[in-house]
């Protein structure tokens, strides 16, 4: 059973975290100061607003804790996904146009919207399973391929939108979610909240969980254990398309209902999934809860722009530097181990 | 002249290991000398400290009669000093000029390409050394290569050579050319230290030669005045301790394990077993003796099946398991321990993680959970019957002593109850209790009746505890017999390629 007793870690864990915090609020002060914006107001609007409304919160946060955990899972297996972004596209399109055909080929919503999901899930599936299979079984370099596919998936999302399903009232738009189909309040937070649940047990008890783990701390007592590697790699970047896929899907099909043309509502979310996946330090349940907070951040940071007159990209400068802080010190301790092990 | 000049070298590692019993060393221009002895004897780490690369813990070293300091390898290089390992520190994707203009570069920033190149042709014309300048160093085979490497040493003006076994990556056709070149060397009066274990080479090449034993020089004698045999008594001579007393003649049991005319080769294609056969009988250890890098690990693994023989059959109980993935192999009863501990451990995880690493398919439960209940009675049986220190199975390997990890690594494998076991260098780096304890419990086991190949590269282990005992030569099996049969001389021999 991995670690039970691991109070002294947990409150190591803390520590850091609200150091690396306070680090990374001191330098967005500094920048704050130079660009000649009041430095307090912009940070308690930021914070004010940005966890004021829950429900705004937990649906905003579906994208990026999905994606945070399609870097976890294969990040514990050794393998660098930064293909969230094109699984949560091909996810989010997939499910959309399903849900919409279903629907509208037997008018029933609950078919149609787990129809949407299950077929969102199954593309993120595969497009994570394309890289895995390269990397296993033709070596080749998983963060070319990835993000390769993310501009393919970019531009074939885009091109499907506007050749095949454009929203025939607002043409910058695609078709939209049928109102019957959409899934309401905070269902969908809770489904992606289950999955980082279910994730994380599967990771710590399960053998499939224990053999990812120990390719990722130690190859090669991978190899003397048994355990196919080529196989954990294609595993693990298949779940995690599979994840991202899901998670573009109930994104869709739960807060944005259509995607518009240009891709502007997921367009990041991956790449953000892969702070959120540092942040949460790798733990399932660390990347809701990252989610969640980089979430509230964003959404503070766009009235931060209407109170203050600051343009986005500064709170996203500011947002960044604020991840950068969170994560500098797991990533150190990560690259320390990978140099030790040489 | 003497060119180097060695007194009374200590080395003493922080965690207390002595390499250098204070050596005394000397070598002469014009002089190939040959440096001999067992795996750990120090010969490497007394190299290593001429070389500026280990810092000794009291001596003194004088080269060409001045007395030296060296604080990292290019102060020894800035003097004349190269050193050749066993693997090339070339760039393997950069042309051999490339490669030779950075070795210079680094010592003398200003100089050009064009000088670089005219240097190293007319070293090439000098010394009749094949080696085409424009091709990609990976491109070439490991003969050329190491040519590059000595070509590297003497574009840099180095006059003492030091290679460090530099037969042991070649064929024996390169290994000729190899040595016609330092012949030629030699000749150019260059000091030349040749680090091996290979007896047929010291007699074939040195003028003379100094033996090391555990860090403590045996003696320097004239190569033309010693025999081989004399030689080996000199490697491998000591008091055998026999504190372990062998279980009472217990009579070994059917076959369990045969190999059969194995053949494998390595990454780089080159044959590390040539045709290996042997038999383990229920209730028998059979000791691998061998210098490293002899075929040892290789065959372990292939029995472990990490390593796909490409000729040649591997049967468990009249079973041909040839073709089996390893987890499969565990599965029909055979355990492996890794001589590495780094292989066989996870150094972030803790005991009861570690406990089930080679054994996960029978703690499987339902949908594919694993049984941690049952993990954590496995762990505790291990640290109870291993006294494991300290005895809490939540503790991260990376916490236990070297001594514990080892004994966990045994231990695991041990309590799986294996038909056969193949364990290599298990007391390795390991302190005296735990090493006498590990050895026990494999005694222990094979009165239980299980067959045991002990690959192992400490003498008197192998004499310890074997029933029978092999000595792999280069891939080969040189030697075979009943440990009463062997002399340490006749071990010492047939370790150095000697057969008969």
């Amino acid at each position: 059973m991995p670690e039970a007793s691991n109070y002294m870690r947990i409150v190591k864990v803390i520590i850091e975290e609200a150091v690396s915090l306070l680090v990374g609020f001191a330098v967005a002060v500094i920048i704050l100061l130079f660009s000649g914006y009041e430095p307090l107001s912009v940070i308690s609007i930021l914070f004010s607003e940005g966890f004021r409304n829950t429900e705004v919160l937990m649906k905003q946060s579906i994208p990026v804790i999905a994606t945070g955990l399609a870097f976890s899972i294969p990040a514990l297996a050794g393998l660098f996904n930064i293909g969230g972004e094109s699984q949560l596209y091909i996810g989010a399109f997939t499910g959309l146009v399903s849900t919409y055909i279903i629907y509208n080929a037997t008018g029933q919503p609950v078919l149609s919207s787990v129809t949407g999901l299950v077929s969102g899930t199954l593309a993120g599936g595969f497009w994570g399973f394309i890289i895995g299979y390269l990397r296993a079984r033709r070596s080749v370099n998983e963060v070319v391929v990835a993000i390769m596919m993310n501009w393919t998936t970019y531009y074939l999302v885009l091109y499907l939108i506007v050749s095949r399903f454009t929203d025939p009232i607002y043409s910058h738009m695609s078709v939209f979610v049928p109102a019957s189909s959409r899934i309401p309040d905070v269902l969908g937070f809770i489904m992606i909240a289950g999955v980082a649940v279910l994730t994380y047990i599967v990771l710590r008890y399960s053998s499939l969980g224990y053999s990812i783990r120990v390719a990722g701390l130690n190859p090669k007592a991978a190899v003397y254990a048994g355990f196919n590697l080529e196989k954990i790699f294609i595993t693990a970047m298949s779940i995690s398309g599979a994840i991202a896929g899901l998670g573009g899907a109930l994104f869709v099909l739960s807060v944005i209902y259509s995607i518009d043309t240009t891709m502007s509502a997921i367009y990041g979310l991956g790449f953000l999934g892969i702070g959120i996946g540092l942040l949460g330090r790798n733990n399932p349940i660390g990347v809701v809860l990252a989610g969640l907070f980089i979430s509230g951040l964003q959404f503070g940071g766009q009235w931060v722009e209407l109170r203050t007159g600051a343009p986005p990209y500064l709170t996203d400068v500011v947002i960044g530097i604020i991840v950068i802080a969170l994560s500098a010190t797991y990533t150190y301790e990560l690259l320390v181990s990978k140099l030790r092990r040489g | 002249m003497k060119t180097i000049e060695m007194h009374g070298i200590r080395k003493i590692y922080p965690d207390g290991v002595i390499a250098l019993h204070g050596v005394d060393f000397e070598a002469e221009e014009g002089e190939i000398h040959g440096l001999l002895g067992e795996n750990g004897a120090g010969k490497t780490t007394l190299m290593r400290i001429l070389y500026g690369e280990i810092r000794p813990t009291e001596g003194e070293i004088k080269v060409l009669g001045r007395r030296v300091r060296y604080r990292n390898p290019r102060d020894a290089i800035k003097q004349g000093i190269a050193m050749i390992y066993q693997h090339f520190s070339l760039v393997p994707t950069m042309t051999v000029l490339d490669n030779l203009y950075l070795a210079l570069a680094t010592i003398n920033p200003r100089i050009t390409r064009n000088e670089v190149e005219a240097r190293a042709k007319k070293l090439i014309g000098e010394t009749r050394l094949k080696i085409p300048l424009d091709k990609v160093v990976e491109e070439l085979p490991a003969g050329v290569q190491q040519r590059v490497e000595i070509l590297k040493a003497l574009i840099r003006d180095a006059r003492i050579l030091i290679l460090d076994e530099p037969t042991s990556v070649l064929t024996p056709l390169e290994a000729e050319e190899l040595f016609q070149s330092l012949k030629k060397l030699k000749e150019k009066r260059m000091t030349i230290i040749l680090i091996t274990h290979k007896l047929r080479e010291v007699k074939a090449i040195t003028d003379r030669v100094t033996v090391l034993r555990r860090g403590i020089k045996v003696g320097t004698v004239r190569t033309s005045e010693v025999t081989e045999a004399q030689l080996a008594r000199m490697m491998v001579a000591r008091d055998v301790e026999l504190v372990l007393e062998k279980p009472p003649g217990i009579q070994p049991g059917r076959e369990v394990l045969r190999i059969e005319y194995l053949w494998v080769r390595n990454s780089e294609g080159v044959d590390v077993l040539k045709g290996v056969n042997l038999s383990v009988r229920e209730g028998e250890i059979i000791g691998v003796a061998g210098v490293q890098g002899n075929g040892q690990t290789e065959l372990a693994e292939a029995i472990a099946g990490l390593r796909r023989p490409y000729r040649g059959r591997i049967i468990l109980d009249s079973k041909d398991i040839t073709m089996l993935d390893p987890m499969s192999r565990y599965k029909l009863g055979i355990s492996y321990v890794p001589e590495s501990r780094r292989n066989g451990l996870i150094h972030e995880m803790n005991l009861i993680e570690n406990s089930v690493l080679t054994s996960t398919y029978s703690y499987i439960g339902r949908y594919g959970f694993i049984d941690w209940g049952r993990a954590v009675e496995t762990a505790l049986k291990i640290i109870k019957e291993y006294d494991i220190n300290p005895p809490n199975p939540y503790t991260m390997v990376k916490n236990l002593s070297g001594g514990n990890q080892q004994k966990l690594l045994v231990g695991r494998e041990l309590v799986k109850k294996p038909r056969v076991l193949v364990v290599s260098e298990p007391t390795q780096g390991v302190d005296v209790a735990s090493t006498e304890f590990i050895r026990r419990k494999l005694l222990e086991l094979k009165t239980r009746g299980v067959g045991i190949l002990l690959i192992s590269t400490d003498l008197d282990e192998v004499i310890q505890l074997s029933d029978r005992i092999i000595v792999m030569y280069e891939g080969r099996v040189i030697g075979e017999g009943r440990t009463e049969e062997f002399t340490l001389e006749k071990l010492g021999l047939l370790m150095g390629g000697i057969s008969a």
